[in-house]
């Protein structure tokens, strides 16, 4: 509506990346917003079934469907919403957030009028303000706007008030603490992720000390602050709302496997590696790190990771020094280098021959993301939105 | 064999940092121990919205950014320059304002750094006024002062918005060792020097030399540098440090 994105209209260019991981059992995207159409006029609302949709391939297809689905998968009565309070500037965040509203233009779409935007960006202040009012114990972070942005684009002002405040209250939770001492243990989550798919990966990347913050702003915009195309990101909130609030870390890890040969080319330096990563290149296959990340996630749940993560906390903050020796008595090895080198070249040969094989065997894979679509959005998804508001913490590492 | 050796000549943008490269052919092996590109880690640290993201895209590409937006974490720029005949590459590691990310964060990006650059808004008070507070963070993370600092007031080119007097932030950068240096990110005259602030901390980084480049030397007597508008508009020049508290910023 207030969006001049159109989810549907260009997808052609993006569909051929896709058509390999479209399965028998995948809904044509009709009878996909058939599908959509009919749950939510089942009273009450199937929510489960509104989850699978929104996980499946295409997740909820347009912005018309997503108006009507989010405030769904988020459990918003749309029509109780508070009213507008006075008191909005009074905050202590306020200025902050003027600033970095001010500075949000890439995220309207690029043929609105300015003065289209301005109304916007007031609207935009006003959604984020109405939260910080309303809930005092949360804390505003640059990047909550690139959030908030994201719905007041497919909703109105109130509704994305109210979608992002029970947003805030449970998925963004421990983005919004006064420090940002649990963000930091979700991104720790990211190499012993890498490190089950990938070890040599994750070898590589501790070695350059590259860190985890290339991806902060992936995680906590949910990619609404890196990605340059809107359907994209729609696309991954559909995905993120119904699912478990540490999704987006596997999609990260899916992002930066999916680019593993790119970093392994890098030089083993924590700023070649960062500059890579930190940008996303244009068309990536969305719809197929959705999968893989979805299989990280069953592969690796996070209460599995736990005590890895907790680890790789520690020694991020107290290793580093040795691992710089090791690394410059490394490159001064030529034989290193050299069987770094090999060892490669033989890597992306074996990379090579798995994506053949995974264009042979994409049938039982497909088997498995439906499947998983399935168990994530009917299990562990659903409980952890509906359960989270008060429970959210204990759910994540409370086992 | 000739078609690996002129591979390494050329310019191997990943691999620049004077690692050895090898070069593998069926049957031998090249290790070639390449000429060593120094890089200088550089991290620029101010508060949010003082202009950090803009001067340092302004070095690195030569234009003022359209669009920025707020730093989420940390961005990393890159130039490389040609100083008497050395190749020497800066990284800018340009730093997210907002308090919350400089106390978790922006540690990992202190470590190892040749330089820091403090950079504040000449038109907002509050951003001065916090300028202690970062260069203790930056004494916090044992950054001794035989690291270059500078201190750079930024948006000059609002003179009549102006609210620190060149004097008084002069005054700060004496008590702390570091030079100042007023300035505009936006100001397209003013390109050339904030080409010249990075080289100054270049040559620096070079040569251990005197803080100032030769550029700057040869002009500057006093000790702040001002983006002064001379007849051509284009080239540097340097106001004397005023004694006038009225008169901001020189520009
Ligand atoms: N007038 C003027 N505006 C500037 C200048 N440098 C930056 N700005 C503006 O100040 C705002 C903040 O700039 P930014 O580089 O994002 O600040 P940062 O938060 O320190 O990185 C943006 O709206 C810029 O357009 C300058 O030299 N002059
Ligand atoms: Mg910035």
């Amino acid at each position: 509506m207030n969006s001049n994105h159109n989810s549907e209209k260009k997808t052609t260019d993006t569909k051929s990346n896709h058509e390999n991981y479209r399965s028998k059992d995948d809904l044509t995207k009709k009878q996909k917003v058939a599908a959509i159409k009919k749950t939510l006029k089942s009273d009450p609302v199937d929510v489960d079934r509104l989850r699978q949709l929104a996980i499946s391939r295409g997740g909820l297809i347009n912005d018309e469907l997503r108006r009507q689905c989010w405030p769904k998968l988020l459990n918003v009565n749309i029509y109780g919403i508070s009213k507008k309070p006075e008191n909005l500037k009074e905050h202590r965040d306020y200025n902050q957030v003027v600033l970095d509203v001010a500075r949000s233009l890439k995220r309207f779409p690029p043929g609105m009028r300015d003065e289209q935007r301005l109304v916007l960006q007031d609207q935009l202040i006003d959604v984020i303000m109405r939260v910080l009012v309303k809930n005092p114990e949360l804390h505003y972070y640059q990047g909550y706007h690139d959030i908030c942005v994201t719905f007041l684009l497919i909703v109105s002002e109130d509704i994305a008030f109210a979608l992002v405040d029970q947003l805030s209250t449970n998925h963004l939770r421990d983005f919004m603490e006064k420090t940002m001492e649990k963000t930091t243990k979700i991104l720790s989550y990211l190499y012993p992720i890498l490190g089950k798919a990938n070890p040599e990966l994750r070898e590589f990347m501790e070695l350059a000390e590259t860190g985890t913050i290339f991806c902060l702003s992936w995680l906590i915009t949910w990619f609404g602050h890196v990605l340059s195309d809107f359907r994209h990101v729609v696309r991954l909130y559909d995905f993120f709302l119904a699912c478990h609030p540490m999704m987006p870390i596997y999609v990260a890890a899916a992002i930066v496997l999916y680019r593993q040969e790119e970093v392994l080319q890098c030089e083993c330096d924590m700023a070649m590696i960062h500059s890579l990563l930190s940008k996303i290149p244009d068309g990536l296959p969305y719809e197929q790190l959705i999968s893989k990340a979805g299989d990280l996630y069953l592969q690796y749940p996070p209460e599995k990771l736990e005590q890895e993560a907790n680890l790789q906390l520690k020694k991020s903050q107290s290793i580093t020094n040795y691992k710089k020796l090791k690394l410059s008595s490394r490159s001064q090895e030529p034989d290193s280098v050299l069987k770094a080198r090999r060892r490669q070249k033989l890597k992306e040969q074996q990379e090579r021959r798995l994506v053949v094989m995974n264009r042979q065997e994409h049938g039982s894979r497909l088997v498995k993301v439906t499947v998983w679509a399935l168990t994530a959005a009917v299990g562990v998804a659903a409980y952890a939105v509906m359960y989270a508001a008060t429970d959210l913490n204990h759910w994540w590492y409370g086992h | 064999m000739s078609q690996e050796d002129g591979e390494a000549k050329t310019e191997a943008p990943r691999n620049t940092s004077g690692t050895t490269e090898v070069f593998e052919t069926s049957t031998t092996v090249i290790v070639e121990k390449k000429s060593q590109k120094r890089i200088f880690k550089i991290i620029v640290i101010g508060d949010s919205n003082v202009g950090k993201t803009c001067l340092t895209y302004r070095f690195c590409s030569g234009k003022f950014p359209e669009k920025t937006e707020a730093t989420i974490g940390v961005d990393f720029r890159e130039r490389t320059l040609e100083i008497d005949g050395e190749s020497i590459k800066l990284q800018l590691w340009d730093t997210a304002g907002q308090e919350r990310f400089r106390k978790s964060m922006v540690q990992h990006y202190y470590r190892n750094v040749h330089a820091v650059v403090f950079v504040y808004d000449v038109t907002k008070a509050s951003s001065f006024e916090n300028m202690p507070s970062w260069v203790d963070e930056c004494d916090r993370h044992h950054l001794n002062t035989d690291i270059p600092r500078i201190l750079v007031g930024n948006k000059c080119d609002m003179r009549d918005k102006a609210q620190i007097a060149t004097n008084v932030a002069q005054k700060f950068a004496d008590s702390h060792n570091m030079p100042l240096f007023e300035t505009s990110a936006k100001d397209d005259s003013a390109c050339d020097h904030v080409d010249a602030i990075f080289m100054t901390l270049a040559h620096k980084l070079k040569n251990s030399k005197p803080m100032m480049s030769p550029k700057l030397a040869g002009m500057v007597k006093n000790r702040v540098i001002n983006v002064g508008k001379s007849r051509d508009g284009r080239r540097l020049s340097q106001s004397r440090e005023s004694e006038n508290e009225k008169d901001m910023c020189g520009c």
